[in-house]
């Protein structure tokens, strides 16, 4: 009795743990923000089997996924996280002792993750030339990071942002950028096709990147693409190595219905919302920057089917 | 300590590649390893670290004075994953060789990074042994390429080219020993390198036909094949060649004729083409453009003479190096099995 209470108290806590990271630490990404929570749960867990655990992670995991948050980022996120659960060496006499080794193994990871920015930022920010114009969709961690990293190497650059009319996200990505001192004009969505002419190459980032080598992203990324590739310009895209998962989308109605609406819209109907992502075809991309280095649209499978096979 | 002397050492080579002894991207690339075979053998060193702090010392010091011979700086890396390919196999005989970071590796890691301090037996030995069978690779690259000759070139086929290479004259007169086929060269204006390929191709009596950089785009229409060689082929698939080479890419694609790129594995870089303005290419004496003496004509008029043509990987059809046959999509696996991640700022 008691411990099913207590099983309840600390799933209940859930909601409220993960919306707290959220709301403090802004600076982290939902996906990172999840494994968080997944680690903050394995760490409290009281339960004393695998098969427990896994089903105090898999309820832990749809309670994230139905809180108002994009949940591209944090579905893939938690795979990462359930597959480096299922490759530690369980021979260990106790399940306490395992749960040692998974916790201990969590941090490792976690401290990869949480580095992983700074790799990328910095490999980013040598494309970023001098007298360079670049076109941002909306706010992205990832690019402002890289910028700002730029900036300290004293280059010169001016941005383009759109203004992301879904959440207005654009105003505040130029904000930040003009705090690090990078001039910055923020055009509408609709402008994109005329920018294009003047800008040297498009830099986003990505809520998940599907194993073609595409990219899951803010809504008016696929049009960015498309009008990058007619005008030639190259388009580049900043994005951790967790964010990899294993959806093959074909088409745009390809993408399941949960990344692209919150879950408070997907019980309204849905032919009357707006999505908020959409999916970029891996031939519209030049080049993808990871924390597993600089990679091509191809090496994107390439690494997934090392991991799951 | 010998740090005066490995200075003196490499200043010494140098100037040897700058001089013109050694030319080409074949002849450097094996001046490199024979380098860098000395300096394994000759200076003193305890753990794989310093050795690849030296090789890394060494190697920065020589990619400063030859900032366009790519073929220099991937020995040089391609040494570094020798050494750490042996130290690793040397720690950890029964595990996986994948020393690349990989997703699969952040999800499975056990310790910490490895940063190779452990002094190993007979790390030297297995060094030099692997150095002089890559040294044997390099020897036979040209013939492991010239050997896949017969597999593309067909009979009355009308193959073009571009400009000087000796890997493409080696492929075709292999080919010409059992084929009979023509072969059209562009001049490749304004140093006209073509010119000489045309001479060597037709003495060996393949019939030659030399056409100016301007007719490219007319004659491509009954071209079948177009069979060119490269300076570097970059990290995405794309290439640095002789300037002209983008409009022959570009006439191909719009004819739809396949473009198959001869280049051996150690031109292969892992640069990515940043910026056009920024270290890619090299402008040479514009006096072959626009004569000296042209007299008042030079100080009005802006005269470039560049030396090098970015070919994006889309209109690259096929690789051939040393390894067989490649998409350009698939070189990224190549440069990861060539070259380690931390080796990409030396």
């Amino acid at each position: 009795m008691e411990k099913i209470g207590e099983r309840y108290s600390l799933l209940s806590y859930i909601r409220e743990y993960f919306c707290k990271i959220l709301h403090e630490e802004k600076d982290l990404s939902p996906g990172i923000a999840a494994i968080k929570t997944l680690l903050y749960v394995l760490e409290n867990d009281k339960s004393e089997t695998v098969q427990e655990l896994d089903s105090n992670f898999q309820t832990t995991i749809d309670i994230m996924r139905n809180t108002d948050v994009p949940v591209t980022s944090v579905a893939s996120g938690c795979e990462l996280f359930l597959r480096f659960i299922t490759f530690a060496k369980l021979d260990y006499k106790t399940f306490d002792e395992c749960k040692k080794v998974m916790f201990h193994r969590g941090k490792i990871f976690m401290k990869k993750l949480t580095n992983a920015r700074g790799k990328i930022a910095k490999l980013a920010s040598t494309f970023i030339t001098d007298n360079s114009r670049i076109l941002v969709h909306s706010k992205s961690r990832l690019v402002l990071k890289a910028m700002e990293h730029a900036v300290s190497l004293h280059k010169h650059f001016r941005v383009f942002v759109t203004y992301s009319s879904l959440d207005n996200s654009g105003k505040e990505m130029a904000d930040e950028l003009k705090n690090i001192g990078v001039p910055c004009t923020v055009i509408l969505d609709s402008a994109v096709g005329y920018i294009m002419e003047q800008v040297d190459m498009v830099m986003v980032g990505a809520e998940g990147v599907a194993e073609s080598g595409g990219i899951i992203n803010q809504i008016g990324s696929f049009t960015m693409a498309i009008c990058a590739k007619e005008m030639k310009k190259p388009f580049y895209v900043l994005t951790e190595s967790f964010k990899f998962t294993r959806l093959y989308p074909l088409n745009q109605r390809d993408l399941p219905n949960e990344f692209k609406y919150t879950s408070g819209h997907l019980r309204k109907d849905l032919s009357k919302e707006h999505p908020l992502v959409d999916y970029t075809p891996p031939s519209f991309i030049t080049l993808l920057f990871t924390d597993l280095g600089i990679l091509t649209p191809s090496a994107v499978s390439d690494e997934l089917i090392k991991l799951y096979l | 300590m010998p740090r005066v002397k490995i200075y003196q050492f490499y200043l010494i080579k140098t100037s040897i590649l700058n001089y013109r002894e050694v030319d080409g991207s074949y002849n450097v690339a094996v001046a490199v390893v024979n380098l860098f075979k000395n300096l394994v053998t000759q200076e003193k060193w305890n753990t794989a670290k310093d050795l690849i702090n030296l090789i890394k010392t060494c190697g920065k010091l020589l990619v400063k004075e030859l900032p366009l011979q790519t073929s220099a700086e991937n020995m040089i890396r391609r040494m570094l994953k020798i050494v750490r390919d042996e130290y690793t196999t040397a720690c950890h005989e029964q595990e996986e060789l994948d020393i690349q970071e990989s997703l699969h590796k952040i999800v499975t890691s056990e310790e910490e990074i490895d940063d190779y301090s452990k002094t190993v037996a007979e790390l030297k030995d297995s060094i030099l042994d692997h150095i002089s069978e890559f040294h044997m690779e390099l020897e036979t690259s040209i013939e492991n390429i010239t050997k896949e000759a017969i597999k593309h070139i067909h009979t009355s086929e009308i193959i073009l080219t571009i400009g000087k290479s000796a890997i493409v004259e080696a492929f075709l007169k292999e080919a010409a020993k059992h084929r009979k086929f023509e072969v059209i060269v562009c001049e490749c204006s304004p140093l006209n390198y073509g010119h000489n390929t045309a001479i060597s191709l037709s003495q060996s009596k393949i019939p030659t036909t030399l056409i100016t950089d301007s007719s490219i785009f007319g004659i491509m229409g009954r071209v079948h094949k177009v069979i060119i060689g490269t300076h570097t082929v970059m990290a995405n698939g794309g290439l640095r060649a002789v300037c002209g080479t983008h409009s022959v890419a570009l006439a191909a694609k719009y004819y739809s004729v396949p473009v198959i790129v001869l280049a051996g594995l150690y031109k292969l870089s892992s640069q990515y083409l940043i910026s056009h303005e920024d270290k890619f290419n090299q402008f040479i004496s514009p006096e072959s453009v626009l004569k000296y003496s042209e007299g008042i004509l030079t100080s009005l008029v802006h005269v470039y003479n560049p030396t090098f043509d970015y070919v994006p990987p889309e209109l690259v059809t096929l690789f051939i190096s040393n390894a067989g046959g490649h998409a350009p999509s698939y070189v990224y696996r190549l440069l990861s099995e060539m070259y380690h991640q931390d080796d990409n700022d030396l």
